[in-house]
């Protein structure tokens, strides 16, 4: 068993680096530069070069180059400064329109570039490898991405408040709406699965499978429409929104309730399913067979054996449980991580983007773990080699 | 226990759940509690980076600045808010010597010693300005600041020697901005700034003590520290903001002047009583319409915009004012003019469309605004027929007549053939960006569509969400920029003109690339004149020149209606003017016996 955990814990290393590779080439080399964006909508070249500047976006992607000692720029400054005004001037030409004014800084930035690259060409000429050598620098988005993802120094959002909070405050009231969602939806559908697999056939089982059905067929969004307008609001049963004055718990019953009811329809069916499987073997047939209880039978016989899909699909689910629910929270004002993503999502805020799915991909490589160990659990035959 | 105790248990602890519920917003008896929702979440409450509308909303309550406008008078007037008097101002404009109310004090902070708010000093203005030229700051705020005070653009370069922004020596001299003593600032200007008094007003330009930001450095986003009259108590950043009176707040009254409207419409009953009002200002983060529209209705917000659904039942729109059912709920209405410009831009460097003006022309002629605002506003905003709002005094009547912007199919269709000939064949299929994938968006858009392709031109519709849209805009890389809009932050029009000058090229404001050096020349001329009938002059002729262009179909101005239930009282819309809020009253018996009125009106219904 330890041998075969140490095994699957360091084949979650290439998976979690995968990951962090996927979100570097969206996020920073896809996704584009997003400096204007934080800066402002009517912010200065300058104050756009200085908001690169401050979150490292003027770093180079893999690797760059870095002056030494004795690489006096001041000597050159004004040399390439004139060089790259001179490259803009020709460039906004070529493009028939004015050129896009730059900052000193960003100016000085470019020219800076631009006598390093022929710094680094000069020195390969004349072979100076060892010069060369010291003038790479790994310094780069690349590594700062790896850093920062494993030391979870996630930095701050676009609205500059720390990602790190953020999230922190999101998980509880996300994992407070959608725990007792899930348990609630499990036992529920667990129980009445068992129930009309075993009055298979009947009205009882038509009806429910109907329902079902029909409730699968509903968006998402009439149940919370309906459920707000009118438990809410007009039988007045429950709040219709969050409000701090009082604790979470009295705004989170109606959308576990709507949680509940909306999302009973798929599980129900396949719990259903699985334990109609079950039900149709022979060792149930024997078990009744041998006058063994209706009880019995479905408790201790069916339902364990039913329990080895049902085990994965919920184990496997508890990750997401994290991610909140973002029409629940948006229309009930629920302040959790659903929204969070939303909102992230729609602000194209990478930052936020790029620390969940790093923490989603540490819990789904972690919860697929604790599902390959529950085989066991529920399932005698499986053994760890 | 057995299964019928352990039931009844299960049932007795969710009737408890249920029943102790405790009603929303509840207020202390006596206590005035403005419950008001907001549509997006607040971000930041540093007021150097503050930017957008609900920002300054909340930060104007807690912080305030030099000057305000009055709250009652029309055409604006501007006041002394923390300043003891309006500026001296020298002969050539260049220098304002503003004078500090004395006894104003910060609100109470851990930042003070022994946590007392200290007193206001010129300093803090000096210090507040500084760190937004601050570059390492990073404050979307500098643009209005760049090349306006003397020494202010070089204090900005020398801060760039630094690792951040907290190692900058505020000390340093910096000749145009001066606290000659405590109580008396100095500005001196590197050329007239005309519209200096009314930039002045905004929370941007509030005092910061330098002991908050020493204290919670990148952390003054939750920390506003103000003198004004709420100081923050609660800030859940998605969902809610509580403001509770600043026991420091001076002694400041209502204004007892106001035309003859204002005394009819009782707003001059409280003249000369303490402000604020309200003990409590709770903030709600609502962005979904039927959560906030729901519960304005319950009577636990106490204004509400009108989601575009429940318009008909909420609105009587010839008669203008709330529909019966809202008359005996004793919801009241209020309709008025945000300046602003909504329009669909040209990239005036693309080209196909930058070098042919009757192409230009020929799309602008094309689209139906009437038509327009009726499907998209519901008949409530006001068609624009020029750049500067009809609220501003610059406005030229004349325009109407002129219709540069009216809707002409035909005459389209003509100048589509005159097009074609200057583009040397027929005109490529034309893409128009929209920023948005929502359902209002993708209707727009194919209304866009529908109107331009009627005349005899391709068009499609390049659906993006909104950051991508304005990186698309500011770096010139769209053809078509469709549902873009301007909301002006004074009432002087010159931002309306910004809007087409080459020097402010997006991402500064001209996001059309408009660029005509005769016009640029204009500008500068009209940025440094003082309000007269010879700049009226100049800001018309401008405009003419900008529509005689077609950089753009100028589509509307907004209108904002909002309903109000009738316990808010003072309740006067002003467009410039944030901190609102101070001067709000509420009638809480009113406001107690909402619930047992709509209780008698549903049984009524149901009678």
């Amino acid at each position: 068993m330890t041998a075969y955990l140490i095994r699957r814990l360091i084949q979650m290393v290439p998976i979690v680096i995968g990951v962090l590779l996927a979100t570097f080439v969206l996020f920073k080399l896809v996704g584009g530069d997003i400096s204007q964006q934080i800066a402002g909508r009517n912010a200065d070249a300058e104050t756009i070069a200085e908001v690169r500047h401050e979150y490292g976006f003027d770093k180079p992607l893999f690797v760059g180059l870095e002056p030494l000692e004795g690489d006096a720029w001041e000597t050159v400054k004004d040399k390439y400064t004139a060089l790259v005004k001179e490259q803009i001037a020709a460039e906004a030409k070529a493009k028939d329109r004015p050129a896009l004014p730059l900052s000193a800084f960003e100016l000085e930035l470019k020219a800076q570039r631009q006598w390093l690259g022929d710094l680094f060409d000069e020195r390969l000429d004349t072979r100076q490898f060892a010069k060369v050598f010291s003038m790479i620098t790994l310094d780069s988005q690349f590594l700062a991405h790896f850093k920062n993802a494993f030391t979870f120094d996630f930095g701050r959002a676009l609205d500059r408040e720390k990602i790190s909070d953020k999230i922190l405050q999101g998980v509880g009231p996300s994992l407070a709406l959608t725990t007792p969602m899930f348990i609630g939806t499990l036992t529920i559908s667990i129980s009445l699965a068992l129930v009309v697999a075993f009055l298979r056939g009947t009205a009882w089982d038509y009806s429910i499978v109907i329902l079902c059905v029909a409730g699968m067929s509903l968006p998402y969004l009439s149940f919370i429409i309906f459920g707000q307008y009118f438990l809410a609001y007009k039988l007045d049963w429950f709040p219709i929104y969050y409000s701090p004055d009082r604790p979470m718990i009295y705004s989170l019953v109606l959308p576990w309730l709507i949680g509940v009811v909306a999302g009973l329809g798929g599980s129900l069916r396949f719990d259903r399913t699985i334990i109609l499987d079950e039900i149709r073997s022979d060792y149930v047939r024997t078990a009744f067979a041998k006058g063994l209880a209706t009880r019995k039978v479905l408790f201790k016989h069916v339902l364990k054996n039913a329990m080895i899909p049902i085990v994965t699909s919920v184990v496997l689910s508890i990750p997401h449980l994290v991610l909140g629910s973002f029409l629940l929270e948006r229309f009930f004002g629920i302040p959790g991580l659903g929204y969070l993503m939303y909102e992230a999502v729609a602000a194209r805020d990478f930052f936020i983007l790029n620390a969940m799915t790093f923490i989603m991909a540490l819990l789904i490589a972690f919860f697929t773990l604790v599902a390959d160990i529950c085989y066991a659990w529920v399932d005698p035959r499986v053994k760890f080699d | 226990m057995n299964r019928t105790l352990k039931i009844t248990c299960i049932t007795a602890a969710l009737a408890f759940l249920l029943a102790g519920c405790p009603k929303e917003g509840a207020a202390n008896p006596g206590e005035k509690v403005f419950r008001y929702p907001l549509v997006a979440k607040v971000k930041s409450l540093d007021t150097g980076n503050m930017t957008d509308v609900y920002e300054n909303l909340v930060g104007s309550h807690i912080c305030e600045s030099l000057y305000t406008y009055h709250y009652l008078k029309r055409p604006f007037v501007l006041e002394p808010q923390l300043a003891e008097s309006m500026p001296e101002i020298s002969r050539d404009k260049l220098t304002y010597t503003i004078k500090i109310k004395k006894g104003v004090f910060f609100q109470d902070d851990a930042c003070f010693p022994d946590g007392k708010g200290r007193e206001l000093k010129a300093e803090d203005f000096v210090f507040a300005f500084k760190r937004i030229a601050n570059i390492r700051y990073v404050s979307p705020n500098w643009g209005g600041f760049k090349d306006r005070l003397v020494g202010l653009d070089d204090f900005r370069n020398y801060t760039a020697q630094f690792k951040n922004e907290f190692e900058v020596d505020y000390s340093r001299e910096v000749e145009g901005l001066r606290a000659l003593d405590d109580y008396t600032l100095q500005i001196k200007l590197v050329k007239p700034w005309p519209q200096l008094l009314d930039d002045l007003t905004t929370v941007v330009a509030a005092p910061i003590p330098k002991e908050a930001v020493d204290m919670y450095q990148k952390d003054m986003i939750y920390h506003p520290i103000g003198t004004g009259p709420y100081y923050l108590k609660k800030w859940h950043k998605s969902v809610y903001l509580e403001l509770v009176k600043n026991p420091n707040f001076r002694q400041e009254f209502y204004p007892a002047e106001g035309s003859l409207d204002d005394a009819q419409a009782g707003l001059l009953a409280d003249a000369g009583k303490r402000l604020p009002f309200v003990d409590r200002i709770i903030f709600r983060i609502i962005e979904e319409e039927q959560p906030a529209w729901l519960l304005f209705m319950r009577g636990q917000l106490d204004m509400a915009g009108i989601p575009k659904d429940n318009f008909s039942s909420a609105v009587d729109l010839n008669a203008l004012r709330p529909t019966k059912d809202m008359q005996k709920r004793d919801i009241e209405l209020d309709v008025y003019d945000l300046p602003s410009i909504f329009y669909i831009g040209f990239n005036m460097h693309d080209p196909v469309l930058g070098k042919n003006k009757p192409l230009r022309q020929a799309i602008s002629l094309a689209v139906d605004k009437q038509r327009l605002n009726e499907l998209f506003y519901n008949g409530r905003w006001k068609v624009a027929h020029s750049l500067i709002h009809p609220e501003m005094n610059e406005y030229d009547p004349a325009l109407v007549a002129a219709g540069f912007m009216k809707y002409d199919p035909q005459e389209a269709r003509r100048l589509v053939a005159e097009a074609e000939k200057i583009n040397g064949g027929p005109i490529p299929e034309l893409s128009i960006g929209m920023g948005g994938g929502d359902t209002f968006s993708r209707q727009f858009g194919q209304f866009v569509e529908r109107q331009i392709e009627a005349v005899g031109l391709k068009v499609k519709i390049d659906f993006t969400d909104w950051p991508t849209y304005t990186d698309r805009m500011n770096k010139g890389q769209m053809q078509i920029f469709g549902g873009g809009g301007v909301r002006f932050s004074t009432p002087d029009a010159l931002g309306a003109l910004a809007m087409f000058a080459t020097k402010y090229f997006a991402p500064l404001g001209n996001s059309f690339f408009y660029s005509d050096p005769e016009y640029d020349k204009l500008y500068d001329q009209a940025e440094v004149m003082f309000p007269s009938d010879e700049r009226t002059e100049l800001y018309r002729r401008m405009e003419r020149m900008v529509l005689q262009d077609y950089p753009g179909v100028f589509t509307n101005h907004r209108v904002q209606y909002t309903l109000r239930h009738g316990w808010v009282e003072n309740f006067k819309p002003h467009p410039f003017l944030y901190g609102w809020l101070t001067y709000i009253d509420i009638d809480t018996e009113k406001q107690k016996s909402y619930k047992s009125l709509t209780k008698e009106l549903e049984t009524t219904k149901s009678e």
